[in-house]
């Protein structure tokens, strides 16, 4: 079983530090998260454990060993950085032919890559026609030429259809349930919230977070419950003093922060409130991801000036979150604190 | 890793790619193609006349050209990995950036080499026969042989001398900028500045083609000049390695 681990890793760009003594272990048989917005680092991290880039200190190593000092590399770990980076003039299957003739991998098995990935019919092409979502399966392809048990894959369902975000993800748990160890930099959280197991969350080159994915969601995002009620007066004097603050939407439903269904019903019950609705509304990763990065934002900042926070808790639209610094201010735990619980994961 | 391994890629890579092909076809059809139209055509030497000293060179007419053909296909070969950071998937594939490096110039040099000796050589022979009767020279004649394998050598020389500048600059269009005016310019303003003097004969293709003359004149003669190229080269290739081994990729 082989894991990636980095330890304390740097990278250095003149005066930037563009990944920051950065820890973390990718463990096989799971799908870890590589989160983090634009320019954290996470491109740059994981050119760092291909030994593509040379880490200004710190050490990055596949098994024990780093990827430059395994011979026939493809056979162990398989990558996908950039669907871009193929000579746009030759043809796919001879793209993936150069790169099994120098691992020693038969050429049948780029046939099977081929078709695994769903572009056996266009394997003839030149990869210039190629849209990005073909290139992206070009690119998985690739990553899966050696059978590898480690993948490393930078956004690999960017330009992917509905069609195949779903294959891409049911092939990453699958890896993953052979034993496989996967890493997948994303910045689409409900994306990512579909097939991570655990997290690894950047900012600044930074480790944010090194958690299963339902701890971080949890220890985040604070519960609530909607209700709907015939008597929202009494509900709300009731709830207010016990110290919630019920807030009434435009459809009538109730929104009652910081409480759990187990809360609420009983104490409806014994003050005799007839109750037409309640239930849980579930925290997403979006929401525990934004409330993390606004945390960051903020220390970074020094400043808490900004917009509330309007996210919704029930928002199941793909959020691209590329700008951290734009939903600020936050009334949740300090940075300080994410350090502190980073700090014992590791 | 395997040495033959990641030469069979980069013999992959080369084959799969129009330019490159084009372009060692091109050394060829410049060559030898234009060596021959030319002859057959145009300029007959006046092989009685006192300064016909240099019956070999009339076959290689068409080198002038055919060189540029084989550096940019060092030129290509090399920087086609920097398009779209290719050169990414290549040394994930083959971290050992040594052998990666040698695998590409021995297959760049390798294939220029053989398609030079056939060229080369059809050159030799059509151009001499091309020449008026008893003045064209055989393939055992002195300096005739050493002159075919030498053409071969000094395209081989040549397309080492653009992969290694391919590899410092990134680029086919950079490398372009320098070898042009080095080939095609830098000859005649070198030589008509310092008065037909020596600092020209010390220029990569002035060296290098030393050993197409039967008498060569000047401060280099035919291996020396050979010398001379291997080590702007050399230097070159070099350079590229300074550059693929210290750059992140």
């Amino acid at each position: 079983m082989t894991s990636i681990d980095v330890k304390e890793l740097t990278k250095e760009y003149g005066t930037t530090r563009a990944v920051d003594r950065l820890t973390f272990s990718v463990r096989p048989g799971q799908v870890t998260g590589f989160l983090g917005p634009n320019g954290a680092g996470k491109s740059t991290t994981m050119r760092l454990v291909l030994g593509l880039d040379r880490p200004t200190s710190g050490t990055a190593t596949l098994g024990g060993r780093p990827y430059v000092e395994y011979d026939e590399p493809l056979r162990h770990v398989g990558a996908l950085l950039d669907a871009q980076a193929a000579h746009g003039s030759r043809t796919a299957r001879n793209h993936l032919l150069a790169l099994a003739a120098s691992n020693r991998i038969p050429a049948r098995r780029v046939d099977e890559v081929l078709e695994e990935a769903g572009i056996a019919r266009v394997a003839g092409r030149r990869i210039k026609t190629f849209s990005l979502g073909m290139r992206q399966r070009l690119g998985i392809a690739a990553a899966l030429l050696g059978d590898p048990s480690v993948l490393i894959l930078d956004e690999p369902s960017n330009g992917l259809d509905p069609e195949g975000i779903i294959w891409i993800r049911e092939l990453m748990r699958g890896l993953a349930r052979e034993g496989r160890a996967v890493l997948v930099s994303s910045h689409l959280m409900n994306e990512t919230a579909s097939f991570a197991d655990h997290l690894v969350v950047l900012g600044r080159g930074r480790l944010l977070a090194d958690t299963p994915m339902q701890d971080f969601i949890d220890s985040r995002i604070q519960p609530r419950v909607r209700l709907r009620t015939t008597e929202g007066s009494r509900l709300r004097t009731l709830l207010t003093s016990r110290g919630f603050t019920p807030v009434q939407g435009e459809d009538g439903r109730w929104i009652v922060e910081g409480a759990r269904v187990e809360d609420v019903g009983p104490l409806a019950a014994a003050d005799g409130i007839p109750i037409l609705e309640l239930a849980t509304e579930e925290a997403t990763l979006e929401q525990a991801y934004l409330d993390l990065t606004a945390d960051e934002a903020e220390f970074a900042s020094g400043s808490a000036a900004g917009p509330n926070r309007s996210t919704p808790h029930t928002s199941s639209h793909h959020a691209n979150l590329s700008d951290p610094s734009s939903p600020s201010s936050s009334s949740s735990p300090s940075f300080r604190s994410v350090r502190s619980t980073t700090d014992q994961e590791v | 890793m395997s040495f033959p391994a990641v030469l069979h890629a980069e013999w992959i890579k080369v084959r799969s790619l129009r330019s490159l092909v084009g372009s060692l076809i091109s050394v060829f059809l410049a060559t030898a193609g234009l060596t021959i139209l030319v002859c057959a055509t145009l300029g007959r030497p006046e092989p009685d006349s006192d300064d016909f000293v240099e019956p070999i060179l009339f076959s290689y007419y068409g080198l002038n050209f055919g060189q540029m053909a084989a550096l940019t296909f060092g030129a290509i070969a090399m920087a086609a990995e920097y398009k779209n950071g290719g050169i990414r998937v290549s040394l994930g594939a083959v971290p050992n950036r040594g052998l990666f490096y040698a695998a590409k110039l021995v297959v760049i040099a390798g294939l220029v080499f053989a398609v030079g000796l056939v060229t080369s050589l059809t050159s030799f022979l059509s151009g001499q026969a091309l020449m008026d009767k008893g003045f064209g020279i055989g393939i055992g004649d002195p300096g005739a042989l050493r002159a075919v394998v030498g053409c071969a050598f000094y395209l081989a020389l040549l397309s080492l001398l653009a992969a290694g500048l391919a590899a410092l600059l990134r680029s086919v269009t950079g490398s372009m900028c320098v070898l042009v005016p080095m080939f095609l310019i830098a000859p005649f303003v070198v030589g008509d500045v310092s008065q037909g003097g020596s600092a020209a004969d010390f220029l990569p293709d002035r060296a290098g083609q030393q050993i197409l003359l039967l008498h060569p004149e000047g401060p280099l003669g035919a291996w020396s000049g050979m010398a001379v190229l291997m080590a702007w080269s050399g230097l070159a290739v070099g350079a590229g390695w300074w550059a693929l081994r210290r750059r992140d990729a």
